[in-house]
This record gives C-alpha cells, sequence and structure tokens, in this order.
C-alpha cells in the first residue's frame, strides 16, 4: 500500500519535473492502439524505421506502428525510464546491448523466449549467435537482435588514390595503421605535415589520416587483439583491467595517435567539425567506425571510399556494436508488438533495414544476399563486416554500463588530447569506475 | 450577489469577510499550483533522498545512505563547487550589465526602443535554440567569435600572437564561455531595472543637477543607493534561478565538459544521475542540497529586505 | 536697481507645442516676484527655464547681469525647491541638506557645519539625523527650504512649495517665508496657482496666462487695476462679475465718456449693492453663507449672472427679487475683443 503510493507520487513528480525540462513521454495505451516503438538516431536512421513502419502496415492491414522518435541516446533511456515509472511504457524499444543491461536487471524487459518457441515465422538458428547472446540475460532472451554490426576502418579511396598510398588491406597491422595515417596527414599544399606542430607555430593538416573516438568501445577490440582483456571477468565485472601490459600498449598506441604522431584531429578540430562531417568532407582519410555510419556516407558524392577490417595486434578480434528490439513488461499490447518484432527481424524487415545501409543484418541469410552485399551501393567490400563477425565479442552488459563508457570517455578523451599520464589514467578509470560496478547487476 | 443584499450595520464584518474570500478565490489557482507542482515534488524528493530508487523498481528504504554517498562523491563536488563559482561570478556580471543597460537605455532617444528590444531579445530565445546558437558562435576553428579573434592575426593566432580561447575543449574557457552565455539572459533582470530606475523620481536628478552633481557622483549618491534594494533581491532571485539556468548550456554546448567535469553543475549531475543513470533517490539527495542553498539565498533576500525596510523606516 | 534675474524674450516648447511665448521679465535684485497664473499657463516652466532644466527655443536668460542662457544647470548658481520637495530618500536630513555642497566639493565638516546653521534659520535643526520618510509634509518643506538657502545662490525659484500643505499650515508657512525673504534679502521667484498666496507673498505678481506674460505689477496694481478681464477674475474670490457695458446694469453716478466699440464692465462682488431704491432688478438664484460674509447669485434680465457680497445677517432669500446697484467708481472697463482694460 505505502510503496503503491510513494510510486505513483513519484511518478507524479517526475512527470512535473519533465514537463519543466520539456520532455513528455506519450500518452496512455490500451490494446486496439497502434504499437509504439520507441527509437533514436540521425535522421537518416529515423528515416529507416520510417520506412520499415510503413513496409509493415503496408503489407499487414490493420497493423498500425507509431514511431516515438527520442533526440538521443541518452533522451531514449529517460524516456524509457519515465514511461515505465509513469505506466505507460512503450510497447516496444531498439536498444544496444551495452545499454539494456539496467533495463534488464529491473525486470522492465518482457523474455521471449516462449513466443520465439511458438513462432512459426522465427528461428533463432538463422541469426548470428555472437548477438543473440549479448541479449540473454539471466538464461532467458530478452531482446531480438537486429543488426550484428562491428568496427572498421572507412577510407577515402580518392585521397589514397591522389597521394599514392597504398589502401589497407585485411591482415594490416596497428603498425601499418600508424604509417598509413602519417603518411595520409598533409597540409593544404599536399604535403605530409606532422599534425602535433599544429598548436601554434606550423601549419594546420587541411587532411588528418585518421579519426577514432577516445572510447572504450573503441579501445577494446585492440586491446582484445593484443591478447589483453578489458574487465576482470566478462560475466561479473568488478574492475577495469587496463593496468595488463597487452592493454597498457594499445592504450598507449591510441594515445600517441594524438600524442606522438598527430594523425587524428585535436580536441579543437573535433569540437570545430566532427570526425563524420570531417570524413564527409573530405578531410579525413580514413575514420575507425561502425557500420551506422555507412547511411550517412552514401550521400557523399565528390570522392569515392569504401572500408577495411580493423588492424590487428596479434589475432583478429571485433567488437559488437548490436541493437535489439526489447519488448516492455508493462506493454498492454504485447501480440500486436510481437507480429511487429517477427516482420521486422523476418527476412522482409531486415532486408528494408539493410538497404538503408545503416545496419549489418542480424540474419545471417540476409547479411548474405545482396540486399547487404549490393555491388552497386559503396562500401564495395561490405564483406569486411560478415568476415569480422566470427572474432567479434561483446563488451560487459552490467547494469551501470552507460555510467562506466562516460566517465571513461572523459578520462580517455584528456589522455589523448592533453597527454595526461599514462599510470594516472589507468589508475583514475579504475578507481573512478571501481564503485560504479560495484553498484551494478549482472544478467 | 452584490454589496446592496447586505443589510447595512448588522454585521460589520460582512464585507471583510466577503474580500477575504474572494481573495482566497483568487488565490486559489496559484495555491493549487503551488501546492501541486512546489510542495508535493518538493516533499516527494524529500522522501526519494531517502531511499534507492531506479524507477522501475519499487523504492528501498536507504535512511542518510545517499547523503553521505554525496559527500565522498568526487563528481558532486565538483558540481556543487561549479555552481557556487558560477552564481559568484555569473551573478554580478549579469546584474552589472542589466544595471548599465537600464541605466543607459532609460530615456526616450532615438534607437532606444531598438536597443532596448536587442537587450530583451536573447532572453526570448528558447533556450535550447540559444544554445545551439553559441555552440555555432564557440565553435574553436570556425566559429565567427573566434575568426574575429583571429583577425590580423596570423597562423590561426589572434593579433597578439595569442591562441584564440578553445572554448569547448579548455576547462576555463569552457566556463568563461557559459558564464559568457548566461550574461546575454538577464533580459528580465534588465526590465526590472529599467522599470525602478524609471520609477525613480525626476525632479530628485534636475535637483542633482541644479546641484551641479557630476554623473559619477549622480551614479554613486543618488541612483546606485535609491536602486540597492532592488539590484540586491534582483542578485539574489538571480543566484537562485543560476541553479538552474546552468542546465541547457552545460547540457547542450558542453556536455558538462570538457572532461573530466569542468561545467557539470548541480542541474546537470541531478538530471544525468537521474534521467541517465537511473539513480532517482541519490538524484533526490542531490536536489535536496540545491533545495537548501535556495532556502538559505532566499533567507538572505529576506533579511535584506527586513534590514532595507528597517533602514527607511517604512 | 541692479538685476536679479532677468528674462528677455523667452520662449520655450515642449515637444511641438510653444508652452512660454516671448515672456519678458526683470526681477530686481533682492526682490520677491510671485509668478501667478492657472495650471496649464507656463508657470513652472518659467522656472526650469531659469534653472536650466528647460532649453530655451529664443531670448535669453541673465541672472544677477550674467548671461546664463547657455550655461548648464550646475553653473547658475540659482537653488529651487521643488513642488514635490525632491528630497533624497536614503539621506539623512543634514545630508540632503549639505548634498549641494559636498558634491562642490566642499569639506564635510564645513558643509555639515553649514547645513545646520541652514536648518536652524528654516526651523528645522531638530531633524538632522532623520530620514524624510520619518517627517511630515511641513516639515520636509523646510528641509527642502534649508537646502535651498545653504549655498547662498544668486535666485531661489519656488516652485508651488506651499501647494501640498493643509490650509493652516500653508498661511503659517507664507508669513513665514515672507519673513525669511525679508532677513535674506534674496532674489525669489515664487510660483503658485492661489491668488491670496500671491497677494501677501509678493513684492510683485506677475500673472501668466497661456504662455504668455498678462500683467506684471504690485500686488496693489494686479488688485486694482487690473490689465486685462482675464487678471480680473483670476485675482479675488469669488471672481469679479462682467457684463456687456450696454448691457441690463447701468452703474450709477457720472458715467464716463465711451468709445464705440463694445465693452464690458466689471466689478468685485464687494461693489455690489442690493435693495437699492432704483436699482437693476434680479432674482435670487442661491445664496452661499461663509461665516459672516454671504455671497448672493443674482440672475438679471437675458441671464446675465452675478454675484454679491453682503453681511450674512441681510442676505435676501432664495427666489426672492432685489434691486442691484453699482457705482461707476468701483467699476473696470475692458475691451470685449481683446480683454485688455479700456483706457479712459
Amino acid at each position: 500500500m505505502t510503496i503503491v503510493r510513494i510510486r505513483s507520487l513519484s511518478a507524479l513528480a517526475v512527470s512535473a519535473l519533465l514537463a519543466l525540462t520539456g520532455c513528455g513521454s506519450g500518452g496512455g495505451s490500451a490494446s486496439g492502439d497502434p504499437v509504439r516503438l520507441l527509437v533514436f538516431g540521425a535522421p537518416e536512421e529515423l528515416g529507416a524505421y520510417r520506412t520499415l513502419a510503413e513496409a509493415y502496415q503496408q503489407a499487414r492491414t490493420g497493423e498500425r506502428i507509431q514511431l516515438i522518435e527520442a533526440s538521443d541516446r541518452k533522451d531514449l533511456l529517460a524516456r524509457l525510464a519515465t514511461s515505465v515509472a509513469g505506466g505507460a511504457p512503450p510497447d516496444l524499444f531498439l536498444m544496444n546491448y551495452r545499454f539494456y543491461g539496467q533495463f534488464a536487471a529491473k525486470g522492465v524487459v518482457e523474455p521471449l523466449d516462449e513466443r520465439i518457441a511458438a513462432s512459426s515465422v522465427l528461428d533463432p538458428a538463422d541469426y548470428y549467435p555472437v548477438a543473440m547472446e549479448a541479449f540473454r540475460w539471466g538464461g532467458a532472451q530478452l531482446c531480438l537482435p537486429q543488426n550484428v554490426s562491428s568496427l572498421a576502418v572507412y577510407y577515402n579511396r580518392t585521397l589514397f588514390t591522389r597521394y599514392g598510398v597504398p589502401e589497407p588491406t585485411a591482415g594490416w597491422t596497428w603498425n601499418d595503421l600508424v604509417s598509413t595515417a602519417t603518411l595520409m596527414t598533409r597540409d593544404d599544399r599536399g604535403l605530409v605535415i606532422k599534425g602535433t606542430e599544429a598548436e601554434g607555430a606550423a601549419r594546420l593538416p587541411a587532411v588528418h589520416g585518421l579519426g577514432v573516438e577516445p572510447s572504450i568501445i573503441r579501445l577494446a577490440p585492440l586491446v582484445w587483439s593484443n591478447g589483453g582483456e578489458i574487465v576482470d571477468d566478462p560475466d561479473r565485472p568488478t574492475r577495469l583491467t587496463l593496468d595488463s601490459p597487452a592493454a597498457r600498449e594499445a592504450l598507449r598506441n591510441l594515445i600517441d595517435l594524438r600524442q606522438a604522431y598527430g594523425v587524428v584531429p585535436s580536441d579543437a578540430e573535433v569540437e570545430a567539425e566532427d570526425d563524420e562531417s570531417r570524413f564527409l568532407n573530405g578531410r579525413l582519410a580514413m575514420l575507425m567506425t561502425s557500420r551506422r555510419a555507412t547511411t550517412n556516407f552514401r550521400t557523399i558524392t565528390g570522392f569515392e571510399w569504401d572500408v577495411a577490417p580493423l588492424p590487428v595486434y596479434r589475432q583478429p578480434v571485433g567488437v559488437l556494436h548490436s541493437d535489439a528490439y526489447c519488448m516492455t513488461r508493462g506493454s498492454r499490447n504485447k501480440d500486436a508488438a510481437w507480429r511487429f518484432m517477427e516482420y521486422a527481424m523476418g527476412e522482409e524487415g531486415q532486408r528494408i533495414i539493410a538497404a538503408t545501409g545503416r545496419t549489418v543484418p542480424s540474419h545471417m541469410g540476409v547479411s548474405r544476399s545482396p540486399a547487404f552485399l549490393d555491388p552497386d551501393q559503396p562500401p564495395r567490400n561490405s564483406q569486411v563486416f560478415l568476415d569480422a563477425i566470427p572474432t567479434v565479442r561483446a563488451l560487459p552488459t552490467v547494469s551501470t554500463w552507460p555510467e562506466i563508457e562516460d566517465l571513461s570517455y572523459g578520462i580517455l578523451e584528456n589522455a589523448v588530447h592533453r597527454g595526461d599520464k599514462i599510470d594516472d589514467v589507468i589508475r583514475e578509470l579504475d578507481v573512478k569506475s571501481r564503485p560504479m560496478f560495484a553498484r551494478g547487476e549482472n544478467g | 450577489m452584490s454589496a446592496g443584499d447586505a443589510a447595512p450595520g448588522r454585521r460589520a464584518a460582512r464585507p471583510d469577510t466577503r474580500a477575504r474570500r474572494q481573495l482566497a478565490l483568487m488565490l486559489t489557482p496559484y495555491l493549487i499550483g503551488l501546492v501541486g507542482l512546489v510542495m508535493v515534488p518538493a516533499l516527494v524528493t524529500l522522501g526519494m533522498s531517502v531511499t534507492d530508487y531506479d524507477l522501475l523498481r519499487p523504492p528501498t528504504w536507504a535512511g542518510l545512505d545517499n547523503f553521505a554517498a554525496l559527500l565522498d562523491d568526487p563528481i558532486f563536488r565538483v558540481a556543487l563547487l561549479n555552481s557556487v563559482v558560477f552564481a559568484l561570478v555569473a551573478v554580478p556580471l549579469r546584474v552589472l550589465l542589466a544595471l548599465g543597460l537600464a541605466l543607459l537605455l532609460h530615456r526616450r532617444a532615438a534607437g532606444v526602443g531598438t536597443a532596448r528590444t536587442a537587450a530583451l531579445l536573447p532572453t526570448a530565445v528558447p533556450e535550447i535554440a540559444y544554445g545551439l546558437l553559441w555552440l555555432w558562435l564557440f565553435n574553436p576553428l570556425y566559429g565567427p567569435i573566434n575568426q574575429l579573434l583571429r583577425v590580423g592575426g596570423e597562423n590561426g593566432l589572434t593579433a597578439f600572437g595569442r591562441t584564440p580561447p578553445q572554448w569547448l575543449t579548455d576547462p576555463t574557457s569552457a566556463r568563461a564561455g557559459i558564464i559568457l552565455m548566461s550574461l546575454f539572459t538577464m533580459g528580465e533582470t534588465f526590465v526590472v531595472l529599467l522599470a525602478a530606475r524609471r520609477a525613480l523620481p525626476r525632479d530628485v536628478y534636475e535637483m542633482a543637477a541644479i546641484e551641479d552633481a557630476t554623473g559619477w557622483d549622480v551614479f554613486r549618491r543618488i541612483t546606485l543607493p535609491l536602486l540597492a534594494p532592488v539590484l540586491a533581491l534582483l542578485a539574489v532571485r538571480d543566484a537562485v534561478a543560476s541553479l538552474h539556468f546552468t542546465f541547457v548550456p552545460a547540457f547542450v554546448v558542453t556536455d558538462g565538459g570538457p572532461p573530466p567535469y569542468a561545467t557539470t553543475y548541480l542541474s546537470l549531475f541531478v538530471y544525468q544521475t537521474g534521467f541517465e543513470y537511473l539513480r532517482y533517490g541519490y538524484a533526490a539527495a542531490a536536489t535536496l542540497v540545491m533545495m537548501l542553498l535556495t532556502v538559505a539565498a532566499v533567507l538572505v533576500q529576506w533579511r535584506l529586505i527586513r534590514r532595507y525596510r528597517r533602514f527607511y523606516q517604512l | 536697481m541692479s538685476e536679479g534675474l532677468v528674462l528677455d524674450g523667452v520662449s520655450a516648447a515642449y515637444r511641438d507645442a510653444t508652452v512660454l511665448h516671448e515672456v519678458d521679465l526683470t526681477v530686481a535684485r533682492g526682490e520677491l516676484l510671485v509668478v501667478l497664473g492657472p495650471s496649464g499657463a507656463g508657470k513652472s516652466t518659467v522656472l526650469r527655464v531659469v534653472a536650466g532644466l528647460e532649453p530655451v527655443t529664443a531670448g535669453r536668460v541673465r541672472i544677477a547681469d550674467r548671461d546664463v542662457t547657455d550655461e548648464r544647470p550646475g553653473r547658475r548658481n540659482v537653488s529651487m525647491v521643488f513642488q514635490s520637495y525632491a528630497l533624497f530618500p536614503h539621506l539623512t536630513v543634514v545630508e540632503n541638506i549639505a548634498f549641494g555642497l559636498e558634491v562642490r566639493d566642499t569639506p564635510r565638516r564645513v558643509a555639515r557645519e553649514r547645513a545646520r546653521a541652514a536648518a536652524e534659520t528654516v526651523g528645522c535643526a531638530g531633524l538632522l539625523d532623520r530620514r524624510p520618510g520619518q517627517l511630515s509634509g511641513g516639515e520636509r518643506q523646510r528641509v527642502a527650504l534649508a537646502r535651498a538657502l545653504v549655498r547662498e545662490p544668486d535666485v531661489f525659484l519656488l516652485d508651488e512649495p506651499l501647494s501640498n500643505l493643509d490650509l493652516a499650515l500653508r498661511a503659517e508657512m507664507r508669513t513665514e517665508l515672507r519673513a525669511l525673504h525679508d532677513r535674506l534679502g534674496a532674489t525669489m521667484v515664487h510660483v503658485t496657482h492661489d491668488q491670496t498666496e500671491a497677494l501677501v507673498l509678493a513684492d510683485r505678481i506677475a500673472v501668466l496666462r497661456d504662455g504668455r506674460v498678462e500683467q506684471v505689477g504690485t500686488p496693489d496694481e494686479i488688485w486694482r487695476t487690473p490689465a486685462s478681464s482675464f487678471v480680473a477674475r483670476f485675482v479675488g474670490s469669488p471672481a469679479m462679475n462682467l457684463l456687456p457695458a450696454d448691457g441690463p446694469l447701468r452703474p450709477r453716478g457720472d458715467a464716463p465718456t465711451l468709445g464705440e466699440e463694445p465693452l464690458e464692465i466689471g466689478f468685485r462682488p464687494e461693489a455690489v449693492t442690493l435693495d437699492a431704491a432704483e436699482g437693476t432688478p434680479a432674482t435670487v438664484d442661491r445664496v452661499e453663507v461663509i461665516g459672516e460674509d454671504a455671497f448672493a447669485y443674482l440672475r438679471l434680465a437675458a441671464g446675465h449672472q452675478v454675484v454679491a457680497r453682503v453681511p450674512a445677517a441681510r442676505r435676501p432669500e432664495r427666489d426672492a427679487t432685489v434691486r442691484l446697484d453699482v457705482r461707476w467708481a468701483d467699476t473696470h472697463l475692458f475691451h470685449a475683443a481683446t480683454g485688455r482694460r479700456y483706457q479712459l
């Protein structure tokens, strides 16, 4: 009784707060209403979901999908949490496995095993196991992954040709990456320039060799490839383990990209123009990012571009990027929601999303079909993403992982751009993240 | 019914009661708002601050654990310090700027209307749009501010051979940037001061003119003391408001950075802790600290008014 | 006679409306000139032009033989008492009085000493440490006066200083003001709309109407030989009766020789005699009794009204028919068209 009252009161407080902060959640829902799907993304990604929803409504008369578009990942989290607390959650939401832990741990997500077993449309064996596995929590399949993306290196072929530098190839090493990036960092006369001299005196690079975000998800595959680990126990992590020699070396090398070689843009340059825009504008030779960027890059008309696998230390390892459809336990429209999930996860739905270029389909058949590998659509070398799948690993799904990512991003950003001492960086990451791990819950 | 219905003299208290009833009626919407939007959420916050609550599961009793954890939380301490420093620097600057503009623009003259509108305009811009505008202005390479600073210099330096401020990547510049942003939204303070200045009796200034008081004398001996109570109230009000209006700039423009937490203010800390990390109990405890700061500021304000009234024997 | 203040053909405008039309005024040193007129006549503007608070659009202003037309207010060496007194609410009485000295860099101690002396002169020495908010209207008025005279200016300008006081206090302050003037021997210009105040205080009175000087003269001259029907009616209460010269009333006695043009005859209520044997008949409209006096409002043929002052004990009844009479010696003649006095 008391608990119920506290809950409703706090819901009231939260809705007051929401009214003030200007991010209200959707209204109530009853069966017969459209299935409400909460997503976020860049305009072209939202466009992809709209296409999917329209195609579904065309294919199945009587079904209706209502997209709720959040402005970014954090907005999506806030909307989801507050709408759950308010008792009117969306029926479905799309979320990365790195961030679904807090909702999984708190029983917000509806387990799908029974529905999967009963489905005549959906066969779990059709999907890449690594992605399915990332959304298992406490032995139950909570969400269905729509994609199985990973990190790759996008590069501007036209620039490589112009400067006569060999393009990256499968099996290239970290050293190859550094020397290629160094050769591709040029001033406005097209001469090789050292970007570290940028501050103050000499000329600024007109083209930078490489763009890479100083974040734990970029660092992780490099550490793994070098034989190190990110956390002490991937299933029940209690601390970051960047102090091992292998992890330390990978981190050192990442920092040196800016501090020793100056091949990545400085913090001011990143603030002025983020890496993705810089690549779009032809001022970045290579960009380390996931499949997501493809939709955006397909708007490029001024130059040719392609994609190469991640460089390798000892063995090739990738990092899983995967988003999944999750059903809320509080949904009042579960059957209709499930029907949409079946469609979105099925070949047709997967093809529609794949055609936007945004994802590497989690459906194995679709991923090998022209919908994904269409030779007429850049990048020509999309096979890189499929080749990486056997080697990809997932990051921990501990419920406090979003906090840990935010924390590590700040510290790593300072390390790369200010050149903080590496021992201090590793210690700070460890000390400050420990309480977050301690508060976390695992599936 | 009208006053004519009341039997005169039978109940002397009658008109008074009616006046009171009308007063109560007129206050009701405000009171409902006050209770529903301020008191109840404040009490809920108080309740939530002694629990562990993630919105998704029922809250559990945590006692004073949240407050103890706040004391040990380096991020919270930084946020608190950032908020206090912001108030100490930005509030006097905002009030001074508003005062300066009000004194410049209180007369009728050509262009004054336009200038007043210009002074007010940034306050009328929606906060998010205002933030995005500054994100462009602050762009370290392509933003107009640094383009302007680089005029006359070479190799991306200013005319004095210095690097222009790295608004979004250097902690001090970023804090200065947030303060700079906040300066232009003092429109409300400006309007109040403009009205206060225009309400000052004209003959007092004519008196001063006849006595050949200089502009500085007039400002120091007349304008400033006469506006002092208004200024003090505005400053306190602004200090309270500064706890809130740091939110959007930090959220939109700097995202609490540069790293680690250069522009993470209490408001952003509360938002992140609650809405992004779903630690509502902890966020409520931090909110309570914010409310205590507000209460302290209101007490100061109350004392100021009392002292002012005693001073002028009002 | 050296001049204290001269306005020489001064015009002034507020926005687009001219509020003073080529005003000529001379105030002798040590003289108390009262500027009298209805509201809107431009009385205050005269003061403000002298103080330099309003610019002139034409003409010159001289103070103590010095042309100050282009000087700023602070350089004219005038003091002003505002109608509202314009005391600084945040300063004590002594600070208020010493303000003008202190901003002129008089040492603080000297300034305070002189403020004290000025306060004694006007009888507010007991209030020095209070603030304006704690003072009564009369006390504020004294403080404003003290502030005006602490600095020994060339001209004192007083803008209706008594208008905010109650009747008894006004009469008392009127006397004190006159005594103060006599003691100081200062040049003063005093603005008022109260004709009694003007008659009691003034060495000379300047009557203003619509931004023009209607007449300048001693109170006696103003009363006995008003230069126009306007002055005649403005000074005196109730106002002077005005009738067409060829109207229903023929004054008694030897009639002067009059020209062809239409004239008006004016006579004060005191000049009217009722119950004359062969007067003009009139009906009593109403009667006002003020103590010993009564004012009878009479209606003549053709609707003309006349007021007569009679002893209260012998007042006529309402609606009674009376016969009224006036002597030629008590009448004034004015041109009907211009209102100017008809020169016999």
